[in-house]
C-alpha cells in the first residue's frame, strides 16, 4: 500500500525487543496508509533480527530480536523505511471483495435486539446499516487473524458487553465501539453478536491462514436461517474481479 | 537412522519451539517455549539447533519410553528425573538405551520443564513454527499413546564406572523462587497512569491461578488510569503489563492476541518473562524497572553463557562421536557401555 507522503510518527519503545510506530496526523487515512505501509516494508526489507510488523489503525508494532539487532538500528530501519513510502508511490495492488452472507439475530446473533434498542432504531435498521456498507479490511487482529473494519453508520458507538463471553462460535458477526468484525475462530469476546456466517474463514492449511488482507473489501449480505446449512462449510474466498471493483481502488 | 518414543503418561505436555516469530503479522501470537532460556539450554545441551522442536511439560508428572537409543536433555523446573529407574541429571545431556522409560516426578517450584531428544522430533509446522495455538486448533498436545519420531538416534553413552553421570557441563541454572523479581521496562503508555504507576515498584503481586501461556493474573495494589476513552486496537507486545480491571493486573505472555486496546503500563523484559514462565499460582512477584539497554545487556549475557555451553557441548560431543560427524561409526562408543 504505497503512499505518497508519510504521515508524521512518534516511535516509543516497547519492552526489549519491539517498538511502536504511530502516526499523528489528523488524517485518519494517512495514519492507516502509512503504518501498513511501514509494515510491507520492513518485511520486505530482509534486515537480520526484524520479526515482523503489527499494523492496525493508527500504529505499528515492530518486534525484532534484541541478540541480532538493536532498538537503536531498528530505529533507524522504520526512519528510512517511512521515507521510502514516499519514493515508491506507485499503483496501489487492487483490493479484492468478499462477499459475507450472514444470518441475523436468534441463536445466530444473541445481542442484535440489544444492539438495537441501544441505538434507538428497530432491528431491521440494524441490519440494513450493517448490509449497506461497502467496508475495508483495516487490520489483522485477535483472534487469529480478525478482519478489523471500521464499523457501521450507526447513530452511536455501540457499548462492550459487561461480562464477556467465554465462548464466541467462529463465524460470529460483531460489532463494538465504532469497529465491526468476524471471528475467525472461537474464541471468548465482549463485542455484541448481531449474526453469524455459515462460511469457514480459518483455514490453518492454508498460508495465509485468511483469505482477506488489509486493504480489500468486504459485504455483509443477509440469508435466512434455513439457507445457514447450503453455505456450511464453504470458505471464504475473493469474489471475481469485476473492471467496476478495480475503479474503487485507491492510491 | 531415526529414533522412536513412545508417550505413556502425558500429564500436561507439548511440542513446541521457540515461537511462530511470522504468526504476528497474520494475527497468530507468537507462542512456543515460555521459557526461552531453559528450552534453548535443552536443545543445545542435547546437540540440537535452539528452535528444534522439543516437548514442554508443565507442571504435571510425565514418562515416556524410548523405543530405540537416544540422547536426551532435560531442563527448566527443578524435578526428579529418572532413566531406567537410576536418578540422573538434569541440564546435563543423557543417554537413554532402548526400552528404558524417562520418568519426570515431582515439579514443584517451578512449573515448566523442557526435554529435548538429540535430533529433535518431527512435527507439523504452522508458518514455520510447530509451537501449538490453541485458538487456530493447531500444535501437537501429547497423549497416552503418542509415538514421536526424532531424527536422530544416538548409541548408548555410559560411564564404564558405576553409571556415574558422564556430563559436567555446569551451565547456570536459573533460581526459581516462590518470590519473584521481575523487570519491566516503562510501557508505551505509562504516562496514561500519572503517579499511580509508581504502585507497580512498590506493590507485591500474586500470582492467580487463572494464569496461563497467554498471560498471568496478579492480585495486589493495581495502577490506575487516570486518562478515559476508547483506545484504538493496537499491536502489543508479549510481557506488556495491562490494568483491564479493577481486579487483577494482567500481564501477557507468548500466546497473547496480538492486538488489543489497553494501555499498556510496562513491558517485561525478555528475561523477566522467563522468570514469569516459572511463576506458580501463589507466588509473590515484585517488579523491577529497568531500561531497555540494561535488559538488552542482561539479555546478551545470558545468551553468551548458552554460546560457552554450546561449545562445551560441541567439544564433548565431538570426540565422543555424538551428532552426524562422518567418523563417529568408527569411534569406539560402546566400548564406554
Amino acid at each position: 500500500m504505497p503512499v505518497l507522503t508519510a504521515a508524521p510518527t512518534e516511535i516509543y519503545e516497547s519492552g526489549d525487543s519491539a517498538l511502536r510506530v504511530v502516526a499523528i496526523s489528523e488524517a485518519s487515512e494517512d495514519n492507516w496508509l502509512t503504518v501498513h505501509g511501514l509494515a510491507d516494508w520492513l518485511e520486505n526489507c530482509g534486515a537480520e533480527g526484524l520479526h515482523g510488523a503489527v499494523p492496525t489503525y493508527d500504529s505499528v508494532l515492530v518486534e525484532f530480536d534484541p541478540i541480532l539487532v538493536s532498538a537503536r538500528q531498528v530505529r533507524a530501519f522504520v526512519k528510512l523505511g517511512l521515507l521510502e513510502l514516499g519514493r515508491s508511490a506507485g499503483p496501489a495492488a487492487a483490493p479484492r471483495e468478499f462477499d459475507v452472507p450472514v444470518v441475523y439475530g436468534g441463536e445466530y446473533g444473541p445481542d442484535l435486539e440489544r444492539v438495537a434498542e441501544h441505538q434507538g432504531i428497530s432491528v431491521d435498521e440494524v441490519i440494513r446499516l450493517h448490509t449497506e456498507k461497502t467496508y475495508t479490511v483495516r487490520c489483522l487482529g485477535a483472534p487469529a487473524g480478525s478482519p478489523m473494519m471500521d464499523g457501521p453508520a450507526f447513530p452511536k458507538p455501540v457499548p462492550r458487553l459487561k461480562d464477556p463471553r467465554l465462548s464466541v462460535p467462529a463465524g460470529a458477526v460483531s460489532v463494538a465501539g465504532r469497529q465491526a468484525v468476524i471471528a475467525p475462530a472461537v474464541a471468548p469476546g465482549g463485542w455484541c453478536v448481531i449474526g453469524q456466517t455459515p462460511l469457514s474463514v480459518l483455514n490453518i492449511r492454508r498460508e495465509p491462514l485468511v483469505p482477506y488482507k488489509p486493504g480489500d473489501l468486504l459485504r455483509f449480505r443477509q440469508i435466512r436461517p434455513e439457507d445457514f446449512s447450503t453455505f456450511a462449510g464453504l470458505e471464504l474466498e475473493p469474489a471475481s474481479m469485476e473492471p467496476a471493483s478495480i475503479l474503487e481502488v485507491r492510491s | 537412522m531415526s529414533g522412536e518414543i513412545l508417550i505413556q503418561q502425558p500429564g500436561n505436555s507439548v511440542v513446541t519451539d521457540l515461537g511462530r516469530t511470522r504468526g504476528p503479522r497474520f494475527g497468530l501470537p507468537v507462542n512456543g517455549a515460555l521459557d526461552q532460556y531453559s528450552a534453548r539450554a535443552a536443545n543445545i545441551l542435547a546437540g540440537n539447533l535452539d528452535n528444534h522442536p522439543l516437548i514442554e511439560i508443565t507442571a504435571l508428572d510425565f514418562r515416556m519410553k524410548a523405543e530405540s537409543d537416544i540422547l536426551i536433555a532435560v531442563t527448566g523446573a527443578p524435578l526428579t528425573l529418572t532413566v531406567g529407574g537410576r536418578p540422573s541429571s538434569q541440564w546435563e545431556p543423557v543417554s537413554v538405551r532402548a526400552g528404558e522409560t524417562v520418568s519426570i516426578r515431582g515439579i514443584h517450584r517451578g512449573l515448566r520443564a523442557y526435554l529435548a531428544v538429540h535430533g529433535s522430533i518431527e512435527a507439523e509446522t504452522l508458518l514455520g513454527s510447530v509451537a501449538p495455538d490453541t485458538v487456530v486448533g493447531f500444535g501437537l498436545q501429547l497423549k497416552e499413546g503418542t509415538r514421536l519420531l526424532t531424527r536422530r538416534s544416538v548409541g548408548p553413552v555410559r560411564q564404564p564406572y558405576f553409571d556415574l553421570p558422564l556430563f559436567r557441563l555446569g551451565l547456570e541454572r536459573p533460581s526459581m523462587d516462590s518470590d519473584l523479581l521481575v523487570d519491566v521496562t516503562d510501557g508505551p503508555d505509562v504516562a496514561e497512569f500519572g503517579e499511580s504507576g509508581e504502585l507497580l515498584f512498590t506493590s507485591e503481586y500474586a500470582v492467580s491461578g487463572r494464569s496461563n501461556h497467554i498471560g498471568l493474573r496478579l492480585g495486589g495494589e493495581l495502577p490506575e488510569r487516570t486518562s478515559s476513552g476508547e483506545v484504538l486496537s493496537r499491536g502489543v507486545p508479549v510481557g506488556a503489563v495491562e490494568v483491564p480491571s479493577r481486579e487483577e493486573l494482567l500481564v501477557l505472555h507468548r500466546g497473547r492476541g496480538v492486538t488489543a486496546g489497553y494501555p499498556v503500563l510496562a513491558v517485561v523484559t525478555s528475561t523477566g518473562l522467563d522468570v514469569l514462565a516459572q511463576a506458580r499460582p501463589g507466588d509473590k512477584v515484585r517488579f523491577r524497572k529497568t531500561t531497555v539497554a540494561e535488559a538488552t545487556a542482561a539479555q546478551r549475557r545470558s545468551r553468551a553463557q548458552l554460546e560457552t555451553l554450546r561449545e562445551s557441548v560441541n567439544t564433548v560431543f565431538g570426540l565422543l562421536g555424538i551428532g552426524c560427524r562422518p567418523q563417529w561409526q568408527d569411534l569406539p562408543v560402546a566400548a564406554c557401555s
